[in-house]
């Protein structure tokens, strides 16, 4: 009876990772895996033996063998990106795909995920004096279409609703691809006078844009987000207020995910529809490709001329208001996937990871068993109160060997081994996860809790910056400075990210695009000192702008 | 349908437009119009915005964040249970939708249904999610192979949408509406039974202890439990000026009905396959529209502290010659102190209006405490705490700010769950026959009546029963059932009675 649900074929989801707009095809066809094998039977095949050193006594004791590399089901990052990411995102049991075509089942592991996104954000958002609230997810046609080029932007991907309790609807509703239209409608009768004023709210909510292409968490039909929307009474404040949210959005970027995202200004071709400004964080991709991982909008006055949203200033003026939007959705997930990973499958920063610790009790006879299984549960127990995430894998079906492979592939930063000899000792060993082999393992880290917490705290902490400190040289070691176009195509076609000094015009922009397949990603904030000309007309720059392909 | 020509002239929620002639801002009373009043408290209250879209709701901040609170709660009681979140997609493929027939007979009449995208049709219309059962259970049929895949244990916080029309009601009855939605699953029917009542015991208090709102619980009748499930129990709570039963959160064992329908099943410890238990459980804003309903006065809302964004309202009485200044540097210092004693308080420093005009909206708003700082206040290094649940007022040291005000917030959450209590408790009526029955009804009293438990008997009560004021129907068997003497008759059918059961009309 299960066939009757289809699932959609994975081509429809793995397929295109470029802008739709984009006109180039140069991917070329993708080595496709099984869909995703049950649960638990998925993963029994995806350890590979290689780290289950002389400790581990599995192969000592007859139990059963780990299967060998041979039936791994996770492709290797190095030969294939997207069927790598596919095979990570089943057999790390992240996501599933939906039953409608391009949506997505968000399994607890890639949720919990999204929840350390959520936590981090949602403290950030109060602190800086925002209101969480709740808008329908029904929007009336007649909305979208008010802001001219809004509706332009957004109208070939709208879900629409024209059936509602057996009745045909007397106008048609969108499901929400983004809420700026109904938030004006009601800003518009919230806001009376400059006293009103600074208006700030923000909703977590799911939003649905129905895209051709989709992947797993980059690109879905639905999607979960986070939308920010606030009124100012001038220019300037809704400036500061846009510029202050991408910055949170760059700290939580650099500080909780690790990931080196570079901040700038959106090109005119590239910004939202309906905003003056649109910033950006941009993350560059284990395949180099980037990401756009955050953005924020100076929508200035364009939404409120379209709904009338005006206050009575200190003058007593009927004024407009000054506006901003900002948004983070469930596609970061898919960047924490993309920058870390390894052959091995994920590795999870210790500020997001859902387990940040995982103990595996070793024993060989069954009277060590008792022994090792109470001293790993006293140790999960200090680590537990000591505020960590800690998973005990106590479980007697799979051996040692097994369990390594299978966290590791989880990305579970740290590892706690406990034997009977450890036992004996009053000792652990430890392993991280972004150092493989024995180079990354520790032995005789003492059990006590105090010197014990410590270590594995000060662990997870050079983790954190080890996996940032990795993710900015593989960033710079992968952005070339570039003067001519010549040279922009060269860094493009090698899958590089160019920098150069940009002045030109849209329709060079867009020809760049023809051209190479590359976007102007942004101008980056951080720009470098002295004089600057245009790469593509040599004419004098301002600004450098960073070029490359995108998800 | 343009923004600016709709505003509202009154009522819309705005400060300025609470009618300070009367201080009320109320145009309705709570006994004289109940169904007026809660519209309008509602929306000046500053919960809701109405939308253009019939039964479709603005959540505004204050509304928000009393269901963050619960959430907050209920979240982190769940995780202790090893339930996970999780996310499934609002949009239902009509296949799955329709493979439970019990369940979709009960829903296909409220779905929603997307049937183009941009320009062009959909080849097949797609449904948006009024429940998630029949989005979910194909892949627990996937994910769950042997028995050590169990219990399956996931909980997802979304929206959901129910296409009625009968009479939307802000809250209460909505065409969107916000809920967690617990969907498990399990090797033995006990493993079932014990978790839906675990989960029915956090509904109860979310109720009691946090709403402050008296709930009974108990198991549906027949005709009245979840479409396709095994059975459903339920918090009931019930609302006085109405002389209506609600029902608050259900917590369903589905049996194996639904696990045969999607073939749930596993390979248990002997090897044999055998199918899963499972269970659904839900709560939604609803719970917000019956402390408003239960709880609400003459002046606006009442918030029970535990649930209320703010819990203390600080409020400077500056008289013309006094220190202003001194009063106002008071005021922050009162806040600071409360807010880092983990209270949540706010000082309004507003100058535009007046301390009245300050209290009205306040109290519209139901912030639980008041604390007034005038110039004879700071002369004795003291505070004037007033409470919204009974106006009575207090003068209070600063010296013993934070265990003072700890207290009364403590006090008044009780007194509203005693008063509502109490008034709930002076509605049942226990009645053994059918002329009574009828009289009680008209009394608009919540009635606990000896019962045969026959389907054709709550059918047949339905029908006698109908009129303007909708039929009344069974409310719940409550858990705590009184003695029930041998030879009790049936007050529908008089036939030997199985129980005792709640009955009244209901939300």
């Amino acid at each position: 009876m299960v066939s009757s649900l289809r699932l959609p074929a994975l081509t429809s989801l793995i397929s295109p990772s470029f802008t739709r707009r984009s006109t180039v095809s140069l991917r070329r066809r993708l080595h496709l895996r099984p869909p995703l094998a049950a649960g638990f039977s998925a993963q029994s095949a995806a350890s590979s033996p290689t780290e289950t050193e002389d400790r581990v006594d599995s192969k000592k004791s007859g139990r059963v063998q780990d299967r060998g590399s041979t039936d791994r089901v996770i492709t290797p990052r190095s030969q294939d990106f997207n069927a790598w990411y596919i095979d990570v995102i089943a057999n790390a049991e992240l996501a599933d795909y939906g039953p409608v075509r391009g949506t997505m089942v968000i399994r607890p592991y890639g949720y919990a995920m999204w929840e350390a996104i959520q936590d981090y954000l949602n403290v950030k958002f109060k602190e800086t004096g925002h209101s969480n609230m709740y808008f329908p997810q029904f929007i009336p046609y007649s909305f979208i279409e008010k802001e001219a080029s809004h509706v332009e932007g957004f109208s070939p991907e709208l879900a629409l609703v024209t059936i509602g309790g057996g009745k045909e609807l007397e106008e048609k509703l969108v499901v929400r691809p983004t809420s700026e239209t109904i938030v004006n409608h009601m800003f518009t009768q919230w806001i009376h006078s400059y006293r009103d004023l600074p208006l700030m709210i923000n909703q977590w909510a799911n939003v649905t844009r129905w895209e051709m292409r989709t992947k797993p968490f980059v690109r879905t039909l639905e999607f979960l987000w986070q939308e920010g929307h606030t009124a100012h009474a001038t220019l300037e404040e809704a400036e500061k207020e846009a510029l202050q949210m991408i910055d949170v959005y760059t700290k939580f970027a650099y500080e909780q995910a690790a990931i080196p995202v570079i901040a700038g200004r959106k090109s005119k071709v590239e910004t939202f529809a309906g905003a003056d400004k649109t910033y950006t964080i941009e993350a560059m991709m284990g395949d180099r490709k980037a990401l756009q991982a955050g953005t924020s909008h100076n929508l200035g006055q364009n939404f409120s001329r379209a709904f009338g949203t005006q206050f009575t200033d200190e003058n007593g003026l009927r004024q407009h208001v000054w506006q901003t939007s900002w948004a983070i959705s469930t596609r970061f997930v898919g960047g924490i996937i993309m920058t870390h990973g390894d052959d091995a499958g994920l590795m999870l920063p210790p500020r997001i990871a859902p387990i940040q610790v995982v103990i595996v009790p070793i024993w060989k006879k069954v009277d060590e068993k008792t022994g090792v299984l109470d001293a790993a549960s006293s140790v999960a127990e200090t680590l537990k109160n000591a505020g960590l995430k800690v998973k005990l894998d106590d479980t007697d079906q799979r051996t040692p060997g097994w369990k390594f492979n299978f966290w590791e592939m989880k990305g579970v930063p740290l590892r706690i081994e406990i034997g009977p000899r450890d036992v004996s000792s009053g000792s652990v060993v430890i392993s991280r996860r972004d150092i493989p082999g024995k180079q990354g393992k520790v032995f005789g880290i003492s059990m006590e809790p105090s010197i014990l917490e410590a270590y594995v705290k000060d662990r997870l902490d050079e983790i954190q910056s080890s996996l940032l400190q990795r993710a900015i040289s593989f960033r710079d070691s992968n952005i070339v400075d570039v003067s001519s176009y010549e040279e922009l195509k060269e860094a493009i076609s090698l899958g590089k990210w160019a920098r150069g000094p940009w002045s030109a015009s849209d329709a060079d922009e867009l020809r760049i695009k023809e051209e190479t397949g590359a976007t102007i990603r942004c101008f980056p904030f951080e720009q470098p000192q002295g004089t600057k000309a245009c790469l593509m007309t040599g004419k004098p720059a301002d600004e450098v702008a960073i070029f490359a392909k995108c998800y | 349908m343009a923004g600016g020509e709709k505003k509202k002239s009154g009522g819309g929620g705005k400060k300025k437009e609470v009618k300070k002639e009367t201080g009320l801002g109320l145009s309705f009373t709570k006994d004289e119009n109940f169904g007026e009043w809660y519209s309008e408290v509602v929306v000046n209250g500053e919960m809701i915005e109405y939308y253009d879209i019939s039964g479709c709701y603005i959540l505004r901040p204050w509304a928000m964040s009393i269901w963050e609170n619960m959430q907050t709660f209920f979240d982190a009681e769940i995780k202790k249970m090893k339930v996970k979140n999780c996310y499934f997609p609002l949009f239902v493929s009509p296949g799955v939708l329709q493979k439970e027939k019990d369940h979709i007979e009960g829903f296909a009449p409220e779905v929603a249904w997307v049937t183009k995208s941009g320009e062009s049709d959909l080849e097949v219309p797609i449904a948006i999610r009024p429940t998630s059962e029949t989005v979910m259970y194909p892949y627990y049929s996937k994910w769950i192979r042997g028995h050590r895949d169990l219990p399956l244990k996931l909980n997802q916080w979304c929206n959901v949408v129910r296409w009625e029309f009968s009479n939307p009601t802000p809250f209460i009855r909505s065409r969107e509406f916000l809920w967690q939605e617990g969907h498990t699953a399990f090797a033995t029917k006990e493993e079932a039974d014990t978790e839906v009542l675990q989960i029915l015991e956090l509904y109860r208090r979310i109720y009691e202890e946090f709403l402050a709102i008296p709930v009974t619980k108990g198991r549906k009748s027949e005709l009245e439990k979840f479409a396709g499930g095994l059975y459903t129990t339920s918090v009931e709570a019930f609302i006085p000026n109405t002389g209506r039963g609600i029902q608050g959160a259900t917590s369903h064992c589905l049996g194996q009905n639904f696990a045969k329908m999607f073939e749930i099943n596993f390979e248990n410890e002997k090897g044999e396959k055998s199918m899963v238990w499972q269970n659904s459980w839900a709560y939604s804003t609803r719970t917000i529209g019956v402390m408003v309903m239960v709880h609400g006065d003459n002046k606006g809302l009442v918030l029970p502290p535990k649930v209320a964004a703010l819990q203390v309202i600080v409020i400077p009485v500056p008289y013309k010659d006094a220190d202003t200044q001194g009063i106002f540097d008071a005021c922050a210092a009162t806040v600071a102190t409360l807010s880092d004693a983990g209270i949540r308080a706010e000082a309004d420093l507003r100058e535009n209006y007046s301390p009245g005009w300050k209290y009205s909206n306040w109290e519209m708003k139901g912030v639980p405490l008041r604390i007034e700082i005038g110039p004879r206040d700071l002369a004795n290094n003291q505070v004037r705490a007033v409470r919204r649940d009974n106006g009575e007022k207090t003068d209070i040291s600063r010296v013993f700010l934070v265990e003072q005000v700890k207290g009364m917030l403590d006090k008044i959450q009780q007194n509203l769950f005693d008063v509502a209590k109490q008034k709930r408790d002076a509605c049942i009526e226990v009645v053994k026959t059918w002329d009574k029955f009828v009289k009680a009804l008209g009394q608009k009293k919540l009635i606990l009546a000896p019962w045969c438990d026959e389907e054709e008997v709550e059918k047949d009560v339905k029908t006698r029963t109908k009129g303007e004021m909708g039929a009344a129907k069974s409310l719940c068997t409550p858990f705590e059932q009184p003695e029930l003497p041998e030879g009790t008759k049936c007050f529908a059918s008089g036939k030997p009675a199985k129980k005792w059961t709640y009955w009244g009309r209901s939300y």
